[in-house]
This record gives structure tokens, C-alpha cells and sequence, in this order.
């Protein structure tokens, strides 16, 4: 499985990543709520690190889970 | 200096809009500046939250732009900690404004992509 992704955002046309897309956001998370690696997702560093700052955002603004399925 | 910012408010649901729309009123008299555009108003209304926060499982989202002096900022976001129908805010600067959801740019001008 050694599939070289492009950047997803790249496609999308995306420069600066919106935190307040949580649709767009929920897909570079696990299922569980865990940022995805770059690894996986094929996103490209500098990418990753607005990503990264958007889903710690979003969360903040409870758009997305801090961790799904859990209720406490 | 006066620099650009985006605020996202997450209210009490349980308020009437009205009340809302007042308090949005009284603290952006706060971070108003001579000769800057009053804020731009961006309300999502009422939707669930990902997690309860202080007991609430909805809230609802405002989210506003405007330019104004950071120095203001402080006493902005004293006012909003010590109001209790605000159950959470975020105060970013947004001088670089994210690209629009669902909006593709007519050409490629990405040249900073690799």
C-alpha cells in the first residue's frame, strides 16, 4: 500500500485552511477524533501544521470532539 | 496598531436573539475604533456542540469581523470571560484570511505549493 498521495488541499485549492470548516476538518481526523499523520492523509507539511493549529481550534470552539465516542 | 481579527461567540441558547444581538452590541461599542467599519456579523445561530460545555449541549455561534487596536483587546475579552451567557470565545487575528469553503479561485495562483 506505498500509494503516493498529492495534497488534498492543494486539489481543493485551499491555501490557508478555515478552522471554522468543521466538515472539511472532520476528514483528516480518525475516527476516534485523533489528528490523521501526514503520512496518511498525504497532506504536505505546511499544510499540516495550519491543519493541525484548525482542528485545535475547532475543537476549542467544540466544532469537533476532543475524543468521539466518549462520554464521560 | 489596528490590525484585522475574527471572533467566534458561542452564547446560551437558551437566549431570546434579541438579547443576543444586544450584547453583541454593548462589547463591540468596545473594540470600536475611529473611522474603522463596524463589524461584520456572521451568525450561524443554534447548533449541537461537539462536547457539553458548562452544562450546555447547544450553543449559539457568532462569529464576527472587524479591525480594530489590540490594545482594546483586553478589556474586550475581560467583558466577555465575566458574562455568563457567553459560554465560550475565541479572539484570532486574521490577516490572513482563510480561502472560502466550497469557493474554488478561478486560476491556479498557488505558486507557493509543491
Amino acid at each position: 500500500m506505498r500509494v503516493k498521495k498529492g495534497d488534498p488541499f492543494a486539489e481543493l485549492r485551499i491555501r490557508v485552511i478555515d478552522y471554522k470548516d468543521e466538515k472539511l476538518l472532520s476528514r483528516f481526523v480518525t475516527e476516534r477524533g485523533k489528528i490523521l499523520p501526514r503520512r496518511l492523509s498525504g497532506v504536505s507539511a505546511r499544510h499540516q501544521r495550519q491543519l493541525s493549529v484548525a482542528i485545535k481550534r475547532a475543537r476549542y470552539l467544540a466544532l469537533l470532539p476532543y475524543i468521539k465516542g466518549h462520554h464521560g | 496598531m489596528i490590525r484585522p481579527y475574527e471572533v467566534v461567540y458561542i452564547f446560551d441558547s437558551a437566549l431570546e436573539d434579541e438579547a443576543i444581538a444586544q450584547k453583541l452590541t454593548t462589547v463591540h461599542a468596545m473594540i470600536q475604533v475611529e473611522g474603522a467599519e463596524p463589524p461584520v456579523l456572521n451568525i450561524w445561530g443554534r447548533r449541537t456542540l461537539a462536547y457539553p460545555i458548562k452544562r450546555h449541549t447547544t450553543g449559539y455561534y457568532v462569529v464576527a469581523n472587524f479591525n480594530t487596536d489590540a490594545t482594546l483587546l483586553p478589556e474586550f475579552e475581560r467583558a466577555l470571560k465575566l458574562d455568563d451567557a457567553v459560554l465560550r470565545f475565541l479572539v484570532v487575528l486574521n490577516d490572513t484570511p482563510p480561502t472560502p469553503a466550497q469557493v474554488i479561485p478561478a486560476k491556479g495562483d498557488d505558486d507557493e505549493e509543491e
